[in-house]
């Protein structure tokens, strides 16, 4: 599996769960989607990342891209990530003070 | 794709700018990697850095299939672990110019020794790890 996304709402909350390799091949389907619910109407979204293997620039990109969009919008991208790989990649890049990361769906939901 | 080994010990791959290739240059990284016997951590940051050269230059843009330009990645295990990966900077800097950050952030802290050339339309960007 390249890229496995998964959807819901909890509360006023709308969580994508992202599964496998998000990626120069794999980011547009996740813009993609960010991009649709936007347009929904979805104003709070979390990004669950707890169950991404890999996630290089162009991944990175789509969020900051997302967060972008979402703010146009007033709302809000969160997102919810313990992997150390994964943190690594935020702090490295300074992106971890730009996001809300999350340890639990809890955590990110409590607001 | 092209697969070429060289003398003294490396690899050549040259891939089409279609982002469907560059999780197979990853793999190659990591087995060249984990064949000169790199620790599991060097081997996971090996196979990001380099994949993600080739991410930053191909960028988010469609893959253009009349295209004959390509990525050559040259792998080199012999001393430090180090590669070249040379080829087109794509126009989609992946909002990161919004924010500050240049095409080369992430790179810059996965490699301790990180070089970028330009020659004209081309870039190479040098990447090497000390044993």
């Amino acid at each position: 599996v390249d890229l496995s996304l998964e959807t819901r709402q909890e509360n006023d909350h709308t969580i994508i769960e992202v599964g496998g390799e998000i990626d120069v091949y794999t980011a547009p389907k996740l813009r993609e989607r960010i991009t649709e619910l936007v347009d929904e109407g979805h104003r709070k979204l979390i990004i669950d990342l707890e169950k991404v293997e890999f996630m290089d620039s162009t991944g990175l990109g789509v969020l900051v891209g997302g967060l972008k969009r979402v703010r146009t919008n007033e709302g809000s991208l969160e997102l919810i990530c313990t992997q150390e790989r994964l943190l690594k990649i935020f702090r490295i890049t300074g992106l971890g003070k730009v996001f809300a990361i999350h340890s639990s769906q809890a955590e990110a939901t409590a607001q | 794709m092209s697969v070429a080994t060289q003398p003294q010990g490396g690899v050549r791959v040259a891939i089409a700018r279609d982002p469907a290739l560059v999780r197979t240059v990853r793999l190659v990284a990591a087995a060249l990697a984990r064949r000169s016997e790199c620790p599991e951590p060097l081997i996971e940051e090996i196979r990001l850095a380099i994949g993600e050269a080739c991410a930053v230059m191909i960028g988010l843009e469609e893959a253009d299939q009349g295209s004959d330009e390509q990525i050559e990645i040259k792998i080199h295990t012999d001393g430090d672990f180090s590669a070249t990966v040379t080829g087109r900077v794509g126009d989609d800097d992946g909002n990161f110019a919004e924010i500050g950050l240049d095409p080369w952030a992430l790179l810059r802290g996965l490699c301790e020794d990180l070089t970028v050339d330009e020659d004209g339309a081309v870039t190479t960007v040098g990447l090497s790890w000390p044993r």
